[in-house]
């Protein structure tokens, strides 16, 4: 059980940055995911927090110990990674007891932790297998257990479900989620899936380009992502943007958008305060829009471009002047034509506005 | 109108077999395999009879039906066939073992480590690599002749563990870049040091690949003739020169050249024989 702390990060590769000052508290019995794109630096962040890769600067800490120059062994971590890392020679029994027996565990004690592992994750019939004997889910529950028997002080993921088809990845979320309330140990997960970041994290760290875009809960990244990296990375559908411009109107503002005009709510106001002319980009998440085929107040006018029938929704792309605006959580029984002209309206606050320039979230 | 044009833009291709009876392909499928099975089968069957026959009646296969194992008896009785036997088993034996300890670890430290050591042994092993073999063979019975290593067990050895690591580093480390490192990772978060990771867990990971890479360097050196020829006289007979030994200024004794190549084979046979598996699974990883 330890507490995990980054304090100005990086891992430099020639004159690439791979992962660029990088500060993060991670306390203890938490569960923080990275998430961004392919290429952020999560990955490379967690291999340095594990000692799989050097840190050219800053320090790691992980309980009270600064970590930097210990080699993985002596770091008390345990990891799973993507494609599971079982030692193909060893029945499942083996991979299990492989760290212990390392740390010199006599082996009724190994018996005994494996024992309890096995419950948790209903490993009971396998152990004799090899792992190439054993399903994706299988083998991913091994690479679990692994962790499980070595009472680490911290698990690390690395995309341990990219590899499992949809359905099981679903299945397996939930089971991490289970594991964690039931083994409480801190746990820093690496993804690029979103939902993972966002059902399974406390909280959840967005990196982009090598740097930290935003640190927060689940809630707080999608309700109030600072920069517009974040609120279009998070969310599905993606959030839409639109190019518009500040205008007062005395009392208040107003944004003007090629499509139609968005009136600021009082909240919004205060952050586009001084900005009165500007350039910046207005942000409305597909759920967030309400479409309808009569003439309303306030609405960006456009045409039914595609529909896309979900079952339980659908989705609606509709165009507007320029832009194309991506909407969700249409009635599935509407029979919505494409072409058909529609106007889209949004609660004032749920509009996020963006700086143009520096991307940085206004209000 | 435009699925009509289509349609007759590709008409069904008249393959050859379409001309022929039905079951021709099969009758063709049946010719070609014999063809190639009596392509493969007639040198070492000539072989085996040659063996088989006295020393008169080897050059027609019909002239008598006369077989004998005399052949074998007399190659045997010749103290050189012998210790080329010997001899041969141990380079190949030792060469192996040695090189095998070079190779598997050099593969490994080229498949997964980078900086200027890997860079640098990679390019000399490509270098010797590009260089045909034969070309080695002058320079090295000068330095060996100067060493004062010509036809020593030691001499011809070194040699032959130059060629497998320069051949064989190259294989290996397509064997370890085919196995994922992660499991190398998470053997040093359980904790192993680097050198255990590879021990405990990249070495038995590769093992049919070691196998496999075993066998092929045991048969190149056991097969191998023209450093014998070079680099080794009298003292130190190998299989494959002493087996040429049987060309004789008074002709080429046949029978007796068979008998000793039959001999050479059965490693090689049950190698193949029992091996296989292991050859296959190790080329394939």
């Amino acid at each position: 059980m330890a507490e995990v702390v980054l304090r100005d990060v990086c891992k430099r590769y020639g004159s690439y940055n791979a992962v660029d000052n990088v500060n993060l508290t991670i306390r203890d019995k938490e569960f923080v995911v990275l998430v961004g794109p392919s290429g952020c630096g999560k990955s490379t962040t967690l291999r340095m927090i594990a000692g799989l890769e050097d840190i050219s600067d800053g320090t790691i800490t992980i309980g009270d110990q600064t970590v930097n120059d210990l080699p993985p062994r002596e770091r008390d971590i345990a990891m799973v990674f993507q494609n599971y890392a079982l030692y193909q020679h060893m029945t499942v029994y083996d991979n299990l007891a492989f760290g212990l027996r390392n740390r010199k565990v006599p082996e009724d004690k190994i018996k005994a932790e494996i024992d309890r592992a096995v419950d948790i994750l209903g490993l009971r019939d396998l152990l004799k297998r090899k792992p190439r004997e054993l399903s994706g889910g299988q083998q991913q529950r091994v690479a679990l257990g692994r962790c499980i028997v070595r009472h680490a002080k911290v698990f690390l993921f690395d995309e341990p479900l990219s590899n499992l088809d949809a359905k099981l990845r679903a299945h397996m979320r939930l089971e991490l989620k289970r594991l964690h309330r039931r083994v409480e140990t801190t746990a820093i997960y690496v993804t690029h899936d979103q939902v993972e970041a966002m059902t399974l994290g406390d909280r959840v760290v967005v990196m982009n380009n090598s740097r930290i875009e935003q640190v927060g809960t689940p809630w707080e990244i999608y309700a109030h992502p600072r920069t517009r990296f974040v609120a279009s990375f998070i969310g599905s559908p993606a959030m839409n943007f639109l190019d518009g411009r500040v205008r007062s109107n005395g009392s208040g503002f107003h944004v003007e958008t090629p499509g139609g005009t968005f009136h600021v709510s009082d909240a919004n106001a205060t952050g586009l305060a001084g900005h009165d002319g500007r350039d910046v980009t207005v942000g409305l998440r597909p759920e967030h829009i309400r479409l309808s085929e009569t003439k309303a107040e306030n609405a960006l006018h456009g045409r039914i471009e595609l529909t896309e029938q979900l079952g339980a929704e659908q989705l609606v792309e509709v165009v507007a002047e320029e832009s194309r605006i991506m909407v969700s959580r249409v009635e599935a029984e509407r029979d919505l034509k494409p072409g058909t002209p529609v106007y889209l309206t949004v609660e004032p606050g749920q509009l996020r506005y963006f700086d143009r320039e520096t991307e940085q979230r206004l209000a | 109108m435009s699925l009509a044009s289509t349609a007759q833009s590709s008409p069904r291709r008249t393959r050859l077999f379409d001309f022929l009876q039905p079951g021709a392909r099969a009758a063709f499928t049946a010719i070609a395999v014999t063809a190639v099975v009596v392509l493969f089968l007639a040198p070492i069957i000539i072989l085996v009879v040659t063996s088989l026959r006295p020393g008169w009646g080897v050059y027609y296969i019909y002239r008598g039906t006369e077989f004998t194992l005399a052949n074998y008896v007399e190659v045997f009785q010749r103290s050189v066939v012998v210790e080329a036997f010997i001899n041969s088993f141990l380079l190949s034996t030792v060469a192996t073992i040695l090189s095998l300890g070079v190779t598997v670890t050099s593969g490994y430290m080229l498949s997964r480590f980078k900086g200027w050591l890997p860079k640098t042994w990679f390019t000399s092993i490509y270098v010797f690599r590009t260089v045909p073999y034969i070309s080695w063979v002058l320079p090295l019975y000068i330095v060996n002749e100067s060493l004062g290593l010509y036809d020593t067990f030691f001499g011809i050895l070194a040699a032959h563990v130059a060629v497998h690591v320069c051949f064989f580093s190259w294989i290996m480390k397509g064997f370890f870049d085919g196995i994922d490192p992660s499991m190398e990772y998470a053997a040093m978060i359980d904790g192993c040091t680097r050198w255990g990771a590879f021990r405990r867990v990249a070495l038995p990971a590769a093992g049919p690949a070691i196998a496999a890479l075993g066998i092929l360097s045991w048969l190149w050196t056991w097969n191998e003739f023209l450093f014998a020829l070079i680099l080794t006289g009298n003292r130190t007979p190998l299989l494959t020169v002493t087996m040429a030994q049987f060309v004789t200024e008074l002709g080429t004794e046949w029978n007796l050249m068979s008998a000793m190549a039959v001999m050479a084979m059965i490693p090689a046979v049950i190698i193949t024989l029992f091996a296989q598996k292991y050859v296959i699974q190790g080329l394939r990883i």
